[in-house]
C-alpha cells in the first residue's frame, strides 16, 4: 500500500493526465516538418477565440453564485478602480495568457481569481512567499 | 501494530470527500483579497461599497427603457442613436452611477440599443469572454457565459435560439451582434400584440433579461425567464 502522501501524488498525476487537451492527432512536441502553417495558426491562436468552433447542443442552466464568486468579482473591479490594473490587461490576463486547459477547464471566476492572485505577485505588491504564507494561514482557519 | 492496521483500513477505504472542506478557491479568494487591503490597494470600505453597488444591479432600467421606447418613438430613435444618453432616463448614468464615478472599470461607457422589427431579430453574445451591459442588465446569466453558447450561437443561431424556446420563421432574419469591451448590447424588442393601451409600468413587466439578450421575445402574460434548472451553489451568496 502507497503511504499516503505518495497517493496523493499518483492522483494527481491522474487527474493531471485526465485533463490534457484531446488533440486527435500526434501531439506532445512534434518535429517542425508536422506544423503546416495552418495547423501553426491554429496552435497560435487565443484560447478565448471560440465564436463558430463546433459544438454540441447542452442544457442551458442558470446557476446559484458561489460566496467567494461574488467576492472574485468585486475584487477584480475593485483592484481596477484603485488603478492597480486595467480592462484591457485583465482580459489578457484573464482570457489568452490562461492556456487551453486553464481556460476550459476552470469556473469562469476561477481564472479572474487566479490572474488576481497573479497580478499582486507580477507587480510586486507582494512577494510569492507573502501570497504563500498567507494562503497556509487562511488554510489553517479551516482545520 | 494495531496502529499500522488502522491505517491499512484507511488505505483500503479512503473516507468520503468532507463536504464541508474549504476549497481552494475560497482559500485563496479570501487570501488575495486581504493581501490586496494589508498592501493597501484598497480598503474593505471600498470592497462593501462596490459590493452595495452590485445590489442595486439588475434587468430592470433595461426594461424599463425597451417600455419607454415602445410608447415614446422620439425616445426610441434617441435609444437607437445614443443608447448611453437614454439610459439617463431610466437613472443609468454610465458614468456617475457606479462608485468609481468614471464608469465601470471593465465595462468602459458604450451601450448601444439593436432595434428589431417584425423581419429583423437581434441576438447578443460575447465571442471572446462574457462582455454584458451590467450597469442596465445587471450580471450575465452562467450559459451566457459558456463557451458553449458563444461558439454555436454566431453560427448556428436559429438552432439554438430553437433551444432556448424561440421558434422564427425561416423568414425572419437574425442578426448576431457580438459584444466587445468597449461596446455593450441590448435588444429592444417588438412590442407583442395584446399589449395595446397598456401603461409603462405593465410593459416594462414583460421585457425580461432573456428577452434583451435575444433568445425570447415579450409575450403578455410571461414576466419571467423561462424555467431552466439551477446548478446549486455549494456555499451560496446571499443577494
Amino acid at each position: 500500500m502507497l503511504p499516503p502522501i505518495r497517493q496523493k501524488v499518483m492522483r494527481h498525476l491522474d487527474i493531471v493526465g485526465l485533463i490534457q487537451p484531446a488533440l486527435h492527432q500526434q501531439t506532445h512536441a512534434p518535429s517542425p516538418d508536422m506544423i503546416d502553417n495552418a495547423h501553426f495558426r491554429a496552435y497560435t491562436r487565443s484560447p478565448h477565440d471560440v465564436g463558430g468552433e463546433p459544438d454540441i447542443p447542452i442544457t442551458w442552466e442558470e446557476k446559484e453564485e458561489e460566496v467567494w464568486e461574488h467576492n472574485t468579482f468585486v475584487t477584480c473591479e475593485v483592484l481596477a478602480w484603485r488603478g492597480v490594473w486595467n480592462a484591457e490587461e485583465r482580459r489578457r490576463r484573464q482570457n489568452v495568457e490562461v492556456g487551453q486547459t486553464q481556460y476550459l477547464g476552470l469556473p469562469y471566476y476561477g481564472r479572474w481569481l487566479l490572474t488576481a492572485a497573479k497580478i499582486l505577485v507580477d507587480k510586486q505588491f507582494v512577494t510569492a512567499t507573502e501570497l504563500q504564507d498567507k494562503v497556509a494561514e487562511v488554510r489553517r482557519r479551516y482545520e | 501494530m494495531s496502529d499500522d492496521h488502522d491505517h491499512e483500513d484507511e488505505h483500503l477505504h479512503p473516507p468520503a470527500p468532507m463536504v464541508d472542506e474549504v476549497s481552494e478557491f475560497e482559500v485563496l479568494e479570501i487570501a488575495v483579497r486581504e493581501l490586496a487591503i494589508e498592501k493597501g490597494l484598497f480598503t474593505q470600505e471600498d470592497h462593501n461599497q462596490w459590493t452595495d453597488y452590485m445590489h442595486t444591479l439588475g434587468p430592470a432600467p433595461a426594461a424599463r427603457l425597451v417600455a419607454k421606447a415602445w410608447l415614446d418613438p422620439e425616445y426610441k430613435k434617441l435609444c437607437v442613436e445614443d443608447g448611453v444618453k437614454a439610459s439617463l432616463d431610466v437613472n443609468i448614468d454610465w458614468v456617475n452611477t457606479m462608485p468609481t464615478k468614471f464608469g465601470t472599470p471593465s465595462d468602459y461607457c458604450n451601450l448601444r440599443v439593436m432595434e428589431d422589427t417584425p423581419t429583423l431579430k437581434h441576438v447578443v453574445v460575447c465571442t471572446l469572454c462574457s462582455c454584458y451591459p451590467r450597469p442596465i442588465l445587471g450580471q450575465s446569466p452562467e450559459w451566457y457565459r459558456t463557451p458553449n453558447y458563444r461558439r454555436r450561437i454566431v453560427r448556428w443561431p436559429r438552432q439554438v435560439l430553437a433551444e432556448f424556446g424561440l421558434q422564427l420563421p425561416e423568414d425572419v432574419e437574425i442578426r448576431v451582434v457580438d459584444s466587445n469591451q468597449k461596446s455593450r448590447m441590448i435588444v429592444l424588442p417588438v412590442r407583442p400584440e395584446g399589449t395595446e393601451g397598456w401603461t409603462e409600468d405593465q410593459l416594462a413587466e414583460i421585457v425580461t433579461r432573456d428577452c434583451l439578450i435575444g433568445v425570447a421575445v415579450p409575450k403578455p402574460g410571461i414576466t419571467n425567464n423561462a424555467k431552466r434548472p439551477v446548478r446549486k451553489a455549494i456555499n451560496p451568496y446571499k443577494h
